[in-house]
């Protein structure tokens, strides 16, 4: 499995290097396997996915569960929420922040360090979960798109980053500009923004995983279907409904064997279904991500500079 | 307030100069607007809103008014009187020491084998794979859980498999810290180690080469070259570590525990959100989750100075 590096002076033993590469290995398994798992149940026979005794490779290969969901119109409805909500607090968190974090850096900006501390508490004292909920209410934003766009589209921590790098512009750039008669909006957009495209596309690509994979704001504030995001639909259908399942399910096992076969089959397919609905939701970010990641390590690099 | 200050000096200036600054300053205002505005309100009001904590406070009232009913440390001293306090404090602080026992150190271990693979495709897929749990969403990760450790999950065949016997994990009490010790690490552990990997593969070559050079072997290049130049890295991630420890992780909760098993994973967090927003406890929740911020806000202030003197910089 390991080859030799031939310009190395001394490699240690190769039962070491063996070693390495099998527990790397072994890690990699406890990572993919859960996922592929779900892969292959949800893709199997209804009668193998059933006792979930697929393994290694799908045991045949029956659609019907996908089909089944996506005649679901809840998962459109869904799946659409989603990338509204993605899409539109990504733009707003890039507009918003790269906005706020230009004057910061400006030699101009009067009352630079009340900002500075106007936006570092909130960092470290994080309001009441209940007064956030009177406050939503009581601004009408309950049950609108509004409780997930408005306070998603800022965050203390980007316009920092955004800051940082904005500050490692040279000063030259702006006072060149500035003495071709540009005013500030001018020169944020056409220099500043134009040569922060490494840090704009690593906000964004946290902003539209975070929003992807989000559901808490969203199961306190969109109690309206029509409005909730894929999340809170799969939080209804893999956690809610096992949790009410499972005071029954223990007497299922034997009550199956009188019931009807169109019965049956539901039976069947409702733990598949499960599954299927894992990979829909997923399969996105599952099939983007490997492409993500230089990103995620250039986020994690600038965000452990610290200014 | 500070504008005041700066007045004196701005006498000097001459008019023009003064007049350009006031626009400059006009300009730079109405670019950071949209973001006061939004931190105000979403950050600001609801700090604001703590003062319900000191108030019987009724549904559709403002936070502050004419009618406002003070109350005092009432509801603090209901919840230090409570079985909750210790209950809920003793939760969160178990479950997120338990975490940092058990899960800080993957990481770091994770980094230093990768860091001995040489042959860059394989690294590559491992830390690939290794990144995979943490692009899941958390809905999406305690579903399969649930259905994992559930009676006929894999898991459960596993066990059976083993000459075990199957259970339904999920409401055994006993079993929720390891569940969601396990979890937390499986999503996050690829995720963490990108720091310390980025640190190893700034370290200067020539180490390792003069070692070699004096016969080292790998693994004590490991621990006597690797292991020494991530070790401020190390202190660092775990000094903030130990500043959230009151923040077990609720979303993951919420989506976990069950009646049966609310006694051991009950944090502040989920009780908050399901006495407060289900139950319409305002005042009283609230008064516990100002107890909260208020340890969290000295933790992680502690925890920032402590860091900040070890690296010599801080935020700004």
């Amino acid at each position: 499995m390991a080859k030799k590096n031939p310009n190395r002076i001394k490699e240690g033993s190769p039962i070491a290097t063996f070693l390495v590469h099998f527990i790397l290995f072994i890690l990699a398994l406890i990572c993919i396997y859960p996922v592929w798992y779900t892969i292959i149940i949800s893709v199997s026979e209804p009668i193998a996915a059933r006792t979930l005794n697929v393994f290694l490779l799908p045991k045949g290969l029956y659609w019907g569960s996908y089909q089944q969901l996506i005649e679901d119109s809840q998962v459109w409805v869904g799946y659409g929420n989603t990338i509204i909500y993605a899409f539109t607090c990504t733009v707003g968190m890039l507009v918003v922040c790269a906005m706020a974090a230009y004057p910061m850096t400006s030699p101009y900006l009067r009352g630079k360090k009340l900002m500075v501390f106007f936006i570092l508490i909130p960092m470290y004292f994080v309001g009441g979960l209940i007064p956030q909920y009177i406050l939503y209410t009581r601004l009408g934003l309950y049950n609108t798109r509004w409780a997930i766009i408005l306070p998603g589209c800022v965050s203390m921590w980007y316009i920092i980053l955004i800051r940082t790098f904005f500050a490692s512009i040279p000063e030259e750039l702006r006072e060149a500009a500035r003495i071709d008669g540009a005013n500030n909006y001018q020169i944020l957009l056409n220099v500043y923004v134009p040569t922060s495209k490494p840090i704009m596309a690593v906000i964004a690509i946290y902003t539209l995983v975070a929003q992807w994979n989000s559901w808490f704001a969203a199961s306190i504030y969109l109690t309206e279907e029509p409005l909730q995001p894929l999340q809170l639909y799969l939080r209804r259908m893999l956690i809610l409904q096992s949790n009410a399942a499972g005071t029954s399910s223990g007497g299922q096992g034997g009550a199956t064997s009188d019931s009807t076969e169109a019965a049956m089959l539901m039976q069947l397919s409702a733990e598949q279904l499960k599954y299927t609905m894992i990979v829909v939701a997923t399969l996105p970010i599952m099939l983007v991500y490997p492409f993500m990641q230089k990103y995620f390590v250039k986020g994690v690099m600038v965000g452990s500079l610290k200014g | 307030m500070s504008s005041n200050a700066a007045a004196p000096a701005k006498k000097k200036l001459t008019k023009q100069r003064k007049i350009m600054l006031l626009k400059d300053n006009a300009e730079l205002y109405s670019l950071m607007l949209p973001a006061i505005i939004l931190i105000f309100i979403f950050c600001y009001i609801p700090m604001y809103g703590y003062l319900i904590a000191f108030q019987d406070y009724k549904a559709g009232s403002s936070f502050w008014g004419p009618d406002t009913e003070w109350v005092g440390l009432k509801h603090f001293e209901r919840f230090y009187n409570s079985v909750f306090f210790s209950r809920l404090m003793g939760n969160t602080l178990w479950l997120s020491f338990l975490n940092l026992a058990w899960g800080f150190w993957v990481p770091i271990v994770f980094a230093l084998l990768l860091n001995e693979v040489h042959v860059m495709g394989y690294k590559k897929f491992v830390q690939t794979a290794s990144y995979l749990p943490y692009f899941i969403s958390m809905v999406v990760m305690c579903g399969m859980l649930v259905s994992f450790i559930s009676p006929s999950g894999i898991i459960n065949k596993l066990i059976v498999a083993l000459g075990g016997e199957a259970k339904s994990w999920r409401t055994i009490p006993s079993a929720f810290a390891e569940i969601y010790v396990l979890s937390n690490i499986w999503k996050t552990f690829g995720y963490n180690s990108i720091l310390y990997m980025s640190v190893i593969t700034s370290i200067d070559t020539s180490m390792y080469e003069s070692a070699r050079l004096d016969g080292a072997n790998r693994l004590q290049q490991a621990i006597k070259i690797t292991l020494p130049s991530i070790v401020p890295t190390i202190a660092i991630m775990l000094i903030m570590q130990v500043g959230s420890l009151l923040n077990a992780n609720t979303e993951m909760i919420l989506l976990l525990y069950v009646p049966a098993t609310y006694e051991v994973a009950d944090v502040i967090g989920t009780y908050i959100y399901r006495e407060g927003l289900s139950g319409g406890q305002f005042s009283y929740t609230t008064a516990i989750g100002l107890i909260q911020a208020v340890i969290n806000f000295a933790l992680v202030f502690i925890a920032n100075k402590v860091s900040d003197k070890l690296t010599g910089a801080g935020l700004f």
